[in-house]
């Protein structure tokens, strides 16, 4: 397999998406803008694919959880989740890195790999201070 | 629209039924269902059968399930088709039921809902139910149901003063109810000292999704459920005559954003309240004419934000009805006399068929000694699927045929 990591550093990066028609913002990215109506094409052949704005940054820690039932091969004890809002409105949820949360704090999004369930890579949110 | 009845229900115990094979188990409680009903030597007299499973292909890599159980039960060439709705399936089939009738299609339909989860360990039980959250956007972080429902319960407990212990005095409630009820999974007595008040309480009440603790949520199930179906004008009600039939007088379903995290209030779980407005107009009924309620507990904190959505109850006042007892066995709205999923259990497809057949049973006024309703004259079933993004109300009333 040939290494494209080679032409370029990859940054992770969670995108959210843009109306090109009213430029309301969505994450995750919809089918059809509910704001206007118009279509997303992923393949970008018959409409165009929406631009994307990555999503990171300042955030406020809207709920979160603290949980112990995890996939067997977890070292760790519990992982914390939970859900932000962005200062342009959209909301994500994700992986929650505090020492002790609190509902309504100052949080800061930051963009890593991490792995799924099943061991497939992705490029997804930890919430940290 | 045609008036559509139940007119024969049918369970099989919920608990852990790994040994045996999943259309079996649904074949039983069908069975059960045909001979309630007295018709199991006119078994082809049904026209259609709906199967509600969420996991077979998944967990039991079963497919085509619909046609198997037609075929186990001797009852081609009955129609038959598999429901998927997620934990909402059961009561999706059970709408399905009433719509084939209905529409004056078919006259005699069979629904049975079932599932076998602990033929697979815990985690990937949970982790097989977490695949119907965003597979993106939630899914692929490792949240699951529970994170949900301890998120939810958070939110709840900070905005409106719930407290650990009201959480607990719902286990408890619907530990009463399930103890008596002889298809459910835990039939333990729970008391507030032991899950809540003794110091030594959070030893056997652990946190699973902080604020959840193990007794705020459901076991994982095995189990089947069944119900017939009969149009109310159709001459084939003749063959129904052992049982009084009770009426489904309303049906409703709702859908909500898939990702929790883009609703506008999480705490606002809009399927249900639309779900049960379509149910309350159908059956021109108002949440004060409900006698009592099976609400999805999957989380004890479903069953008080439910009862809110509803009607029941003002939003954030659910806690005062717990703590009042307005919601026990003899409460002025008994709320999950099976013992809800919490005692009862959550086969996922089963679920919601077992809440008709709970209103069913105590509409005939069945119920087991110290779980039946005084006098019901109209229940309700709230059927909740996804982390609330689509959720199925149906309200059967006893009623004249
Ligand atoms: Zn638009």
């Amino acid at each position: 397999m040939i290494d494209f990591s080679a032409y370029g550093v990859q940054t992770p990066v969670v995108n959210a998406v843009k109306c090109p028609s009213c430029g309301k913002l969505f994450y995750p990215a919809p089918m059809i803008c509910s704001g206007c109506g118009e279509r997303r094409d992923p393949s970008g052949i018959i409409f165009k694919d929406w631009e994307t704005v990555s999503l990171s940054g300042e955030c406020t820690l809207l709920a979160w959880t603290r949980v112990y039932a995890l996939p067997e091969g977890y070292e760790m004890q519990y992982l914390l989740f939970g859900i932000v809002e962005f200062p342009n409105g959209l909301r994500a949820s994700g992986r929650l890195n505090v020492d002790q949360p609190v509902t309504g704090m100052k949080v800061n999004a930051e963009v890593e790999v991490m792995e799924n369930s099943k061991g497939k890579e992705f490029d997804g949110f930890v919430f940290g201070s | 629209m045609r008036k559509v009845s139940i007119v024969g229900i049918g369970h099989t115990v919920f608990g852990n039924l790994s040994e045996f094979d999943l259309v079996d188990v649904m074949g039983f409680a069908s069975g059960n269902a045909l001979d309630d009903a007295g018709i199991r030597d006119n078994r082809k007299i049904v026209e259609q059968v709906f199967v509600a499973n969420m996991g077979g292909g998944i967990l039991n890599h079963q497919t085509g399930i619909a046609s198997s159980l037609v075929s186990r039960m001797d009852m081609e060439p009955a129609m038959a088709e598999l429901i998927e709705n997620g934990p909402a399936s059961g009561a999706s089939a059970v709408k399905m039921g009433y719509m084939a009738i209905a529409s004056g299609l078919v006259d005699v339909v069979m629904v049975t809902g079932g599932e076998l989860m602990r033929t697979v360990t815990g985690w990937e039980g949970t982790d097989f139910v977490a695949s119907l959250l965003h597979s993106e956007a939630e899914y692929n972080y490792g949240l699951t149901l529970p994170a949900y429902g301890g998120m939810f319960t958070r939110m709840y407990m900070e905005r409106y003063g719930l407290t650990e212990r009201d959480l607990g005095l719902v286990a408890v409630k619907d530990h009463q109810n399930g103890e008596k009820n002889p298809f459910a999974h835990v039939r333990v007595p729970c008391t507030i000292d032991a899950i809540h008040d003794n110091e030594n309480a959070h030893v056997i009440n652990n946190y699973i999704a902080e604020p959840l603790r193990m007794y705020g949520m459901c076991p994982v199930s095995d189990g089947a459920a069944s119900l017939i179906l009969c149009a109310n004008d159709s001459p084939k009600m003749k063959y129904f005559t052992k049982q009084k039939p009770i009426l489904i007088s309303g049906v409703g379903s709702a859908t909500d954003t898939h990702c929790v995290h883009n609703r506008k209030d999480p705490l606002i779980l809009d399927a249900v309240r639309l779900a049960a407005e379509k149910a309350y107009k159908m059956a021109e009924l108002k949440p004060d004419d409900i006698s009592f309620a099976e609400l999805h507990d999957a989380f004890v904190i479903l069953e008080l934000a439910i009862s809110e959505e509803v009607g029941f109850f003002e939003r954030g006042k659910a806690g005062d009805a717990i703590r009042n007892g307005v919601t026990a066995i003899n409460g002025a709205k008994p709320i999950n006399t099976s013992g809800g999923l919490k005692s009862k259990g959550h086969p996922v497809g089963a679920t919601g068929v077992s809440q008709v057949f709970e209103l069913v049973k105590q509409l005939r006024e069945q119920g087991e000694e110290g779980r039946q309703v005084k006098d019901p004259k109209h229940g309700m079933a709230v059927n909740f699927g996804g982390f609330g993004n689509n959720v199925v109300a149906i309200i059967c009333s006893k009623g004249e045929v």
